[in-house]
């Protein structure tokens, strides 16, 4: 099925196969292996996307359900100058990766959050990482690394320098 | 010209992972994310039954299909495919038999992952079903069938290995004490749940080798089973690793088995050939941290000392012993906790069943023990009216004592300072005080419980203990640092980053260290038993270390002075004359004067023996002492267990990657607290329950209690700057904390995990409906 959508910040005009999913299309088909594969039944989010904004989880849709939608993954993470953005470099500073299997997913479901509530407590960062698993760090710096960006961004906020 | 005596100025300091940065980006690539021109993609057949003999196997009808390019059988390898250590009882394909649901019988390259599957399916395989064993309470009777190979010793085919601490006169203690407690426990299969499954790709080389591509733990041991299974020389094999997405002792055997697998049909198609298990097929073929029935009783004096401990554990090690005679062996020299006895009797003993097969996990054996003694320890402090706190002061290990195994602990023995911390730490006094009061008249009971452990480092009586690392200055002056060790998550190589960069006296961003390669690394044994910061760190600051001695000597002729009179500031060095000369340029005067700017550095821990036989010696050259305290919450109504809090007390001798270290001890707790709660395995019949992450419970975020790290610096004299390890001591204690403060809470001792809602309420598992089907269904069959 011809199919047209942006994948981070592109247009693209494809024919999707009808029957394999849009993780196995983004992986396979468009070589696009920031996103991960690790259970294969909507468990573990590792497969996370942004898709119109919202964190879903790419292994649960078909590819030709990307037509129409902008769909952001970890390559499209980038600062204005190309570079990391705040919440990756935190996650660097605070120790939030281990093996990083996980971490394209766990960066792509606090952005979500981030803009969703701006200010999130350790309860609601928590909250919005249930879908997201990691076996390695037991979540407590990926929790730091997102409060930090989030007073961060307030910080900017506050004295105009983002607006 | 030692570092610390001005500082440390690298090491302990706060520094980035030195791989997080292409993590981040999503641009590191695992091993599913390699693709290449012409690659194959292949799948193993695996058995449906848990214990059989193969009858026929047509692998014609797979062949017969267009896309399928080769398929291969355990005749494809030197002695079938035969390996395994520290007993040969494994095949990189099954020989005859199948022995647990998930043995792989075939394996099977074609042009899609589609089509290897449809050639599997296609396998015309007939299994003659066979007995089957998977109560390893019933392993040894007389009757059992055979799931062990054949053996000339007279023991019964099923045993694989005894392993025992003997001190004193146990039985004469036992009629003696004052007080004798006796008690049964059981702890459950585990699974490692790294979030990257197992997998290999082999590309076959013009010379007629192969280079494997393979997320396992140790690069060495993989390329000599290729060899081995091909008869290659191992020239011929390259074993080189890319990221691997969590390990935890987990990647070892079912990798090599891939690795072999996919180098056969490399070979035989001449194309790259890839494997990459689902997760499902990871979750019913992987091995498990072994599961665990131990007895035990201690008896004490009135006063509370500690006189005996007899300790009784029988281990289930599947069906291949992979390296569960170590496990054994290390649960049995940890089984009586870190207390002084007059007398021990300790017996670990491994027995073949046909439930899957268990291997590695970390902690290797000490969190199974650990859950039963730290218990133990609560138990009698309840029957001798003691806080728990005080029971275990009264009988820790102190410096200069001896281990009851024989040795005497002449440094770096903390475990009273760990105590102490964890104590006033987690205001434990109050805490216990108050809590008390609270649960009398209230349903949600809150409750706050210990557990001590200590901790072998490396392999001890294992194996052999040694690691090499090299390092040399390229044409760019970067640092090109090697290491036998594998980061599989848990951040060694920026731990041997940051200790060579200590003692070169150079920036860690000028130094590259390259992943594990057995074309460019010294061969370093196994990354496991947390050896890498000690064994692999030593190396590496021996290394270093011969390299700076070259670069000091072209300093000081180039100064015109001697090397003691060297002064650096950062890379600078500077001579008597205060000039100031940068570091590349000392690197080009070491070039002119032709001295090689290469070095390599080996370190042998120090020697240690164990006697098997009398179950005497000193099985360790060092040890990590640590405490954890859990603070939970138990709703009486529902069973419901949260944890609220852990304090955890380590002493890591000397921590030198900060972050690191506590990512490690946050972890770990993690994978405690899921063994404690909620990770739960079922084998029924031989078949696997819990085939994906929807049934198999690993913690998620919003289950994490907050976690309150303390580290303690005792600094051990044969550590690279002091320092001893961490990554396994971070989970043994966690899952006896919780259930201390369960029992605390409630008054339920709960002695088999995990803790479910029933055996809060009832006091008992409840047997869930169990099935064969999911285990099959899971491998497509
Ligand atoms: S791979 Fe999609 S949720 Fe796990
Ligand atoms: S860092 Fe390994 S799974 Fe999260």
């Amino acid at each position: 099925m011809q199919i047209t959508f942006s994948l981070n910040h592109q247009t693209i005009e494809i024919d999707a196969p009808a029957d394999i999913t849009l993780l196995t299309f983004l992986r396979e088909h468009l070589g696009v292996t920031g996103v991960k594969d690790g259970c294969d039944v909507g468990e573990c989010g590792a497969c996370a996307i942004l898709l119109d904004g919202q964190l879903v989880n790419s292994c649960q849709l078909l590819a030709p359900q990307a037509d129409g939608r902008e769909i952001i993954t970890i390559e499209g993470l980038r600062a204005a100058d190309g570079g990391l953005t705040d919440l990756q470099r935190h996650f660097i500073d605070d120790g939030a990766v281990q093996c990083g299997f996980c971490t394209p997913g766990m960066i792509l479901a606090g952005e979500a959050l981030l803009a969703k509530n701006p200010t999130p407590d350790r309860e609601e960062i928590a909250d919005a990482l249930a879908g997201n698993l990691c076996r390695c760090t037991g979540y407590i710096q990926i929790f730091d690394a997102i409060a930090a960006t989030a007073r961060e961004r307030q910080a900017q906020t506050t004295t105009g320098e983002r607006p | 010209m030692s570092p610390s005596r001005h500082g440390a100025r690298y090491v302990g300091q706060p520094a980035p992972r030195v791989d997080a940065l292409e993590k981040v980006l999503g641009s590191a690539r695992f091993l599913a994310d390699i693709t290449l021109p012409g690659m194959l993609h292949a799948r193993a057949l695996r058995s449906r039954l848990p214990h059989a003999r193969i009858k026929r196997l047509d692998v014609s009808p797979a062949l017969a299909i267009p896309s399928v390019h080769a398929v291969i059988t355990n005749d494809d390898f030197i002695d079938h495919g035969s390996y395994g250590f520290p007993v040969k009882d494994d095949y990189m394909l099954a020989h005859e038999k199948v022995r647990y649901v998930g043995d792989a019988i075939a394996a099977v390259a074609a042009e899609t992952p589609e089509a290897a599957l449809a050639g599997v399916q296609a396998i015309i395989c007939e299994l003659e079903p066979l007995p089957i064993v998977s109560d390893v309470t019933q392993a040894l009777d007389d009757d059992a069938p055979q799931v062990g190979p054949d053996r000339a010793d007279g023991e019964h085919p099923n045993f694989l290995s005894r392993s025992i601490v003997n001190a004193g006169d146990a039985a004469a203690e036992l009629n003696v004490a004052d007080v004798v407690l006796q008690d049964e426990f059981s702890t459950p299969h585990q699974e490692h749940a790294y979030l990257e499954t197992e997998g290999a790709l082999a590309i076959p080389t013009p010379e007629g080798g192969v280079v494997i591509y393979c997320s396992n733990q140790s690069p060495f041991i993989n390329r000599d089973n290729v060899a081995m299974a091909l008869g290659l020389p191992p020239e011929l094999v390259r074993s080189i690793q890319p990221p691997v997405g969590g390990s935890f002792g987990g990647k070892d055997d079912l990798n090599y088995e891939a690795s072999a697998q996919c180098a056969a049909l490399a070979l035989k198609t001449g194309r790259p050939v890839r494997m990459i298990f689902s997760r499902e097929e990871s979750m019913v073929a992987s091995y498990k941290r072994n599961a665990m029935k131990m007895w035990v009783e201690v008896g004490a004096q009135k006063d509370g000392t500690l006189r005996v401990c007899r300790f009784r554990g029988l281990l289930d090690s599947g069906a291949y012993a992979s390296e569960s005679p170590f496990t054994a062996w290390r649960a049995s020299i940890h089984a009586m906790g870190a207390y002084r006895y007059a007398a021990v009797d300790i017996d670990v003993t491994a027995v073949y069943t046909n439930n899957a097969f268990s291997g590695a996990f970390r902690g290797f054996g000490n969190p199974e023990v650990n859950f039963a003694i730290e218990q133990m320890m609560d138990e009698l402090a309840t029957k001798l009216d003691m806080d728990p706190m005080d029971l275990r002061l009264q009988n820790a290990l102190r410096l200069g004592d001896h281990l009851p195994h024989g040795q005497k602990l002449d440094e770096s023995v903390s475990l009273v300072q760990c105590l102490d911390a964890a104590r006033q730490k987690s205001d434990w006094d109050r805490k216990r005080r108050e809590f008390a009061r609270h649960n009398a008249s209230n349903e949600i009971k809150k409750g706050i419980g210990v557990a001590a452990l200590f901790h072998g480092l490396s392999l001890g009586a294992e194996g052999a203990d040694y690691a090499g690392a090299t390092i040399r200055i390229d044409d760019n002056n970067r640092i090109i640092l090697t290491s036998g060790f594998t980061d599989y998550g848990q951040g060694s190589r920026t731990v041997f980053t940051l200790i060579a960069a200590e003692v070169l006296g150079v920036r860690p961003e000028r130094i590259d260290m390259l992943r594990p390669d057995t074309d460019t690394a010294i061969e370093s044994g196994p990354t496991v038993a947390s050896r890498a910061t000690v064994l692999g760190g030593n190396a590496t600051r021996l290394a270093a270390a011969n390299l700076r001695h070259t670069l000091d000597l072209a300093a000081a002729d180039l100064l015109g002075c001697q090397v003691a009179q060297l002064v650096r500031d950062e890379e600078t060095y500077i001579g008597p004359e205060e000039r100031p000369i940068p570091w590349e340029d000392i690197a080009a005067h070491a070039r002119s004067l032709g001295l090689q700017l290469s070095a390599q550095g080996r370190w042998q821990a120090p020697s240690i023996h164990w006697d098997h036989n009398a179950g005497r010696g000193e099985p360790y050259f060092a040890y990590h002492f640590a405490v954890q305290v859990a603070e939970v919450t138990v709703d009486m109504g529902t069973g419901q267990v949260q944890v609220d809090d852990i304090w955890a007390v380590h002493d890591l001798g000397k921590v030198i990657f900060p972050q690191g270290a506590e990512g490690q001890v946050y972890g770990g707790i993690a994978q405690g607290l899921g063994y404690a709660l909620s990770e739960r395995i079922d084998y029924v019949n031989g078949y696997l329950q819990q085939t994906n992450f929807d049934r198999y419970r690993i913690p998620t975020a919003p289950e994490m209690p907050r976690i309150h790290i303390t580290l303690l610096e005792d600094a051990l004299s044969a550590g690279p700057f002091g320092a001893k390890n961490v990554a396994e001591p971070a989970m043994v204690p966690t899952a006896a904390a919780i259930a201390n403060a369960v029992a605390h809470a409630s008054g339920r001792r709960i002695r088999h995990l995990p803790i479910t809602l029933e055996q809060v309420l009832l006091g008992r598992n409840l047997m869930r409906p169990a099935t064969a089907d999911r285990a099959r269904r899971g491998l497509l069959l």
